[in-house]
């Protein structure tokens, strides 16, 4: 089946080529820190010390590889399970400038020191307005698109989409109420316990609606392309999605067990943590069942691994995550290592695995051309694993030694070790975090020239049929 | 130019029509059932237990040692 017209094309590979953009800005910043971890004299003040380059680091990454790649990719997954080109495409077009410029404005507010210490929602007042007017046209577009569908069965990308675009709208407009001070300097709306309590639902489900929902959007849609079978069972993916999106905007309070914050809401928001493991799984079966009617897909077609070793990290991501909000593992290990450890094999291991063979899927069909090299992107695979389970496996054992240490008392209740002696024992294991974000990062170029020469090849070809 | 459309049968066959996996059932269940008893027991209004007592408790136990 086809139509006569052209989809949007354009503004998908414009939030692709800006998401590899500062791809590249937020991987090298993350390299640098994980230096200065161990080599203090990486530190450059004031710009570049740790304390304003983590924050560029974990902005650029999520919302400018993350979200810039979100962005096109949802454009692009829209357009066809609706059957038709994006409502208003000139929006869709500001709103990959409007993008890249809250992006550039954010990295510079965050180097000269401008911060709100949220984490996660740091830009200050007059960026988070530029942020909220940016997703309004964004819900505009998906809106109007998904309103005017000419399909009329909706596919469960298009559920991830819609809760996507409504819950971060509702997260970051109440966790970044403020009040202005100045130009640059605002106070949270709340205080106290209260604060941290918002922070913390705003800061577990910015991980729940940037890097779980837009990433279960994509693989469910590129896993049936990919491989051409259909996913094993809708009414899985389905159950999955609403006790996902019922249970997820609970969960925050597991971020503060062991603090202030009344017991009854840290114990409500365990159990909340714990049930999720259930629709997480649910979406790790359905894809495991999928691809277990061909298993020879592994080898015939090379976006597969990256789907099922993706889905296998979100699936450990999901038992590891929730575990950890138990109150006797979150003695242990909070405030530690480990929880670097854990996040990084999310967003490495699953997040970029899984957005990365999306590009790889989207960037031929709208280049109208084949992979540039899929031995690259095996390279590229290898490499990105490799890389990531150094940095989760070192930080995890560094993070229980840590625990460890700091929990040891001698038999009068004093403390057995100093904060010293702990700190030291980390080195090694922050210097192979430092490899495995070397290795990690050599796989992601393999990856972008790999996707560059795939472009070029388009282009190429295009001119010749001209 | 023409596009490609997708079609939904390629994502949702069927005979894809499976039912819910029995052991996915039961995590399901379970974290539900589990999670009723982690709330009562560990919520002060519902059994006394409290952050604080735990506290108070577990240096109790390092006084007998």
């Amino acid at each position: 089946m086809s139509t006569d017209y052209q989809f949007d094309n354009q503004t998908v590979n414009g939030f692709i080529v800006s998401s590899i953009f500062w791809g590249v800005v937020g991987i090298v910043i993350g390299l640098w820190i994980s230096i200065q971890m161990w080599a203090p004299s990486w530190n450059i003040p004031p710009y570049f010390t740790f304390g304003r380059l983590r924050v560029v680091h974990t902005n650029g990454l999520a919302f400018g590889l993350g979200l810039g790649a979100i962005f096109g990719i949802f454009y692009y997954i829209t357009m066809r399970l609706t059957k038709r080109p994006l409502m208003f495409p000139k929006l869709a077009r500001f709103h990959l400038y409007l993008f890249n410029i809250a992006i550039a404005l954010a990295a510079l507010s965050l180097f000269a020191g401008m911060n709100q210490s949220l984490e996660y929602a740091e830009l200050e007042w007059p960026l988070d307005i530029v942020v909220v007017i940016m997703w309004v046209i964004f819900a505009i577009v998906i809106f109007g698109t998904i309103i005017k569908r000419r399909e009329e069965q909706m596919y469960i990308s298009l559920w991830y989409i819609i809760v996507t675009v409504v819950a971060v709208a509702i997260l970051y407009i109440v966790n970044n109420l403020a009040i202005p001070a100045t130009l640059t300097k605002s106070y949270h709306l709340f205080a106290g316990v209260n604060s941290a309590n918002v922070q913390w639902w705003y800061g577990h489900n910015a991980v729940g609606f940037v890097f779980t929902t837009p990433i279960l959007a994509m693989f469910y849609y590129f896993l049936p392309k990919s491989t051409g079978i259909p996913i094993y069972s809708h009414r899985l993916s389905i159950i999955s999605f609403w006790s996902l999106v019922f249970a997820y905007l609970w969960t925050g309070a597991h971020h503060l067990v062991y603090t202030p914050l009344p017991d009854w809401i840290q114990t409500l928001g365990i159990v909340f943590t714990m049930f999720l493991i259930a629709p997480s799984w649910g979406s790790v079966v359905n894809g495991y069942y999928t691809v277990a009617s061909d298993w020879s897909k592994m080898r015939t077609n090379y976006l597969t691994k990256f789907f099922i070793l993706g889905i296998t990290f979100y699936g450990l991501q999901t038992i590891q995550g929730p575990t950890q909000g138990l109150r006797i593992v979150s003695q242990l290990i909070h405030y530690t290592d480990w929880i670097p450890g854990h996040v990084h094999m999310g967003t490495m291991g699953w997040v970029t695995m899984t957005a990365a063979a999306a590009i790889y899927y989207v960037v031929p069909k709208i280049y109208n051309t084949t992979i540039y090299s899929e031995k690259i992107a095996n390279i590229h695979f290898w490499f990105v694993l490799v890389g990531q389970l150094i940095f989760s496996i070192t930080m995890w054992i560094t993070g229980i030694q840590q625990g460890a240490l700091w929990k040891a008392t001698n038999p009068d209740g004093s403390l057995a070790y100093t904060f010293m002696e702990g700190l030291v024992k980390n080195y090694p294991y922050w210097q192979l975090r430092t490899l495995g974000g070397i290795i990690f990062t050599v796989g992601m170029l393999f990856f972008i020239y790999n996707i560059y020469m795939t472009m070029k090849k388009g282009k190429t070809l295009s001119h010749e049929k001209a | 130019m023409q596009e490609d459309l997708d079609r939904i049968e390629d994502f949702e066959a069927k005979e894809t029509k499976h039912s819910l996996p029995i052991g996915w059932l039961v995590l399901f269940w379970g974290l539900i059932i589990w999670g009723v008893y982690y709330l009562y027991a560990y919520t002060p209004a519902f059994s006394g237990w409290s952050q604080e007592k735990a506290y108070e408790e577990s240096i109790k136990v390092g006084d007998k040692k």
